[in-house]
């Protein structure tokens, strides 16, 4: 029997999700601040409006859905999905006030892909937008990759036992300490410890490379929350390509490469096992398939003899094929240079790397190495027990910071999962075919904006059909969530109008 | 010690062996389960594309290109000298006594969004490797509160450039400034400093509500 949900039940969600509301208006202080500071007195005043809007929501919902009651599993899923859009339409605020959107959906796009991590973009001459406006997009981004549940938990709750129910919702179920809240506070720690290091040294290489101290620390903050983030932004319209610089893709690749990674074996390595990063199944999972996928790109590239030599070719197709399987979206060549260099081939190579993707409780998306691990692991297993006597018990193991014994319940759950988002780029891939657009190019940008990578060939622009947008916004929007939290909201629908 | 040029020889000759013994397994591979004839086959290259300008046997060097005609039949144009026009955007990268410039022909090269130009798509143009001394005539880079100067260069393309790491760009070798930038006049928007007042007074008061609302489920 279906229980319909009682007002009771949305006084908890709107409570919780006026809080994530206000967390996202407590980040808008940055590209305020950052506004006030060059004297972009407009952007500023987009911030402030969009600052009051979302303060307006928040503090209303927390007015009118005041509970002492604490979160159910059920409650903490629904406010996940629901906070995450009610976070993308109050977030896009800004973003459609500046007037370099077509519409407020093509806003609402770029801030759910800033949200989600994944990078694509429909925000048009991004070489003449503010400081202000750039600061956004990358704390979205940024702010995105930790999690917006993970912000509002670290700065606006306190002691609420059902915290954990939200944290889970958001795609992340690792607990790295006893309390969630302290969970959600380390992995805060890690980010920001990285980001001061990683922006520091990307400043000086950014002022090595001919841009100003204040210009190249911009620039430093802003990529370095994009490739930790696996966010794929960038301030210029050229993306990593803007720097024509070894040293600062030597300098980012690291940043995404390790963004990538579960934040529990981050953890794991910062506090005491340092030997997890060599046994971890994601990591051997990651390098195995990012060899696979390197293969196809570059078995493409020297067919068609794209580049004048062996560094070269080494250089690009490293660079876009770690992007892609990190679900980063930074990229050194054009969009359309995949399509029109790079050839059939070395895209379905950099499709697979975006499909496979990052690491579970990561900043990115995509199937996860530690499912395409475990389903590794249970095809050997099905292959033992073929060829093994059949009173022989065969037991497969898997080491994820402890190791585990490989059991039906996890390649289930793994499969339903991976399933799900063959699902998403599948029906990605259906809608762009049916507005006309090649096999491979609508396969290329729906896996794209489904794994949260953000790499582009060229099909995802303002002047794509609508339907197509709001298709890819479904596909970043449960790609980063990982579904669950969206099968709760849908059957909160469902029970609202069937329940008992 | 050794000198990071020699570094770089080994490795691409290290490189250059692991690629070649991966490319004779792979067409072993071929050769075995599809014969050798099928293996060696030419793979199509990728044709032109017909709605963008391409070179023809009788078209002159210097001829002036659009980015998206650059990009999308890079490999017709590579090698060839032409004239690139575009607005000069975010700074001059100075390495040595060169410098990367970024040449914007889109919509917005002659007017920006900033100054309530129309929408019309992204940003498109190209990375221009020039002498510093040609590029100190740029007054003015193209940002948020700038136009910047529209430019046009003659130079040679390179679909992947070899000294560039494969970088797509042109190697220009004049600079004439066809129109000088200048400041962008963003006009205040009162409108939106009253609205942004309103909404944030009523924040205020509903912080109030929920303080006095808490107070009561405190107990």
């Amino acid at each position: 029997m279906i229980v319909r949900p009682r007002w009771a039940d949305f006084k908890i969600i709107g409570l919780y999700t006026g809080k994530v509301v206000n967390g996202i208006a407590l980040l808008m202080v940055v590209p305020l601040a950052t506004s006030i500071f060059f004297g972009e007195w407009n952007p500023a005043l987009d911030f402030l409006l969009a600052i009051g809007a979302c303060l307006v929501f928040g503090l209303g919902l927390e007015v009118l859905c005041q509970t002492s009651r604490d979160l159910a599993w059920g409650h903490g899923l629904v406010v996940v999905s629901f906070s995450w859009l009610m976070a993308t339409v109050l977030g896009a605020i800004p973003l459609h006030l500046s007037g370099h959107f077509s519409s407020y959906l093509d806003a609402m796009f770029d801030v759910m892909s800033g949200y989600t991590t994944t990078g694509l973009i429909l925000l048009q001459d991004l070489d003449h937008v503010s400081n202000g406006l750039n600061m956004w997009r990358h704390v979205l981004t940024f702010a995105g990759g930790q999690g917006i549940i993970v912000i509002a938990l670290t700065f606006l709750f306190k002691g609420t036992a059902g915290a954990y129910k939200i944290y889970v919702g958001e795609g992340k179920d690792e607990r790295l300490l006893p309390n969630v809240i302290q969970t959600a506070r380390a992995i805060w720690l890690v980010s920001l410890a990285y980001l001061m290091v990683g922006s520091f040294f990307l400043w000086i290489a950014g002022m090595s490379l001919g841009l100003g101290p204040v210009r190249g620390l911009l620039h430093a903050v802003w990529i370095f929350m994009s490739a930790w983030s696996t966010g794929g932004f960038a301030p210029q319209s050229y993306n990593s390509f803007y720097y024509h610089s070894l040293l600062y893709e030597v300098i980012t690749v690291p940043i995404f490469v390790i963004g990538s990674f579960n934040f529990a074996l981050h953890w794991a390595v910062w506090t005491r096992e340092k030997t997890e990063i060599y046994r971890n199944i994601e990591i051997i999972s990651f390098f195995t398939t990012m060899t696979i996928a390197m293969l196809l790109a570059m078995a493409g590239l020297m067919k068609l003899n794209v580049y004048p030599d062996i560094i070269a070719l080494f250089r690009k197709m490293f660079y876009q094929v770690t992007s892609a399987h990190t679900t980063t979206g930074l990229a050194t060549i054009y969009s359309r240079t995949f399509v029109r260099q790079w050839g059939a081939m070395a895209m379905l190579g950099i499709i697979l790397a975006m499909a496979i993707g990052a690491s579970a409780c990561s900043t990115g998306g995509g199937f996860k190495g530690i499912r395409m691990g475990i389903i590794f692991k249970a095809v050997i297993q099905d292959v033992r027990r073929l060829i093994s006597p059949e009173s022989a018990r065969i037991v497969e193991k898997w080491h994820h910071i402890s190791t585990r014994l490989l059991d039906d319940a996890t390649v289930r759950t793994a499969m339903l999962i991976v399933l799900s988002y063959v699902g998403i780029y599948a029906l990605g891939t259906v809608v762009g075919v049916y507005y006309g657009y090649d096999l491979v190019q609508a396969m290329f940008d729906s896996v794209s904006a489904g794994s949260n990578s953000g790499l582009s060939c060229g099909v995802v622009s303002p002047t794509m059909p609508t339907l197509m947008k709001v298709v890819y916004i479904f596909e970043m929007w449960a790609g980063r969530l990982e579904f669950m939290s969206l099968f709760a909201l849908a059957g909160y629908w469902v029970a609202l109008f069937r329940g008992r | 010690m050794i000198h990071w040029q020699e570094t770089i020889s080994v490795l691409s000759v290290d490189l250059k062996r692991f690629w070649l013994t991966f490319a004779i397994g792979v067409n072993l591979f071929l050769s075995i389960f599809s014969g050798f004839a099928l293996a060696q086959a030419t793979p199509p290259n990728i044709p032109l594309n017909p709605d963008f300008t391409f070179p023809g046997k009788d078209t002159p060097q210097g001829v002036e290109v659009n980015s998206a005609s650059l990009v999308e039949n890079a490999n017709a144009w590579n090698g060839r000298v032409i004239t690139f026009k575009g607005e000069v955007i975010g700074e001059a990268m100075v390495r040595g006594k060169m410098v990367w410039i970024h040449l914007n022909d889109d919509a917005y090269m002659w007017k920006n969004i900033e100054e309530e130009a129309k929408l019309d798509g992204y940003n498109s143009g190209h990375a221009v490797w020039i002498s510093s001394d040609l590029a100190m005539g740029i007054r003015f880079f193209g940002d948020f509160k700038h136009e910047g100067d529209v430019v046009k260069i003659a130079g040679m393309f390179h679909a992947a450039c070899p000294q560039h790491g494969g970088d797509m760009d042109i190697h220009a070798s004049t600079l004439e400034i066809v129109r000088v930038g200048h400041s962008v006049h963003h006009v205040f928007n009162t409108s939106r400093a009253i609205t942004a007042a309103v909404l944030l007074v009523l924040a205020l008061v509903l912080y109030r509500f929920r303080i006095i609302i808490r107070s009561r489920y405190a107990f």
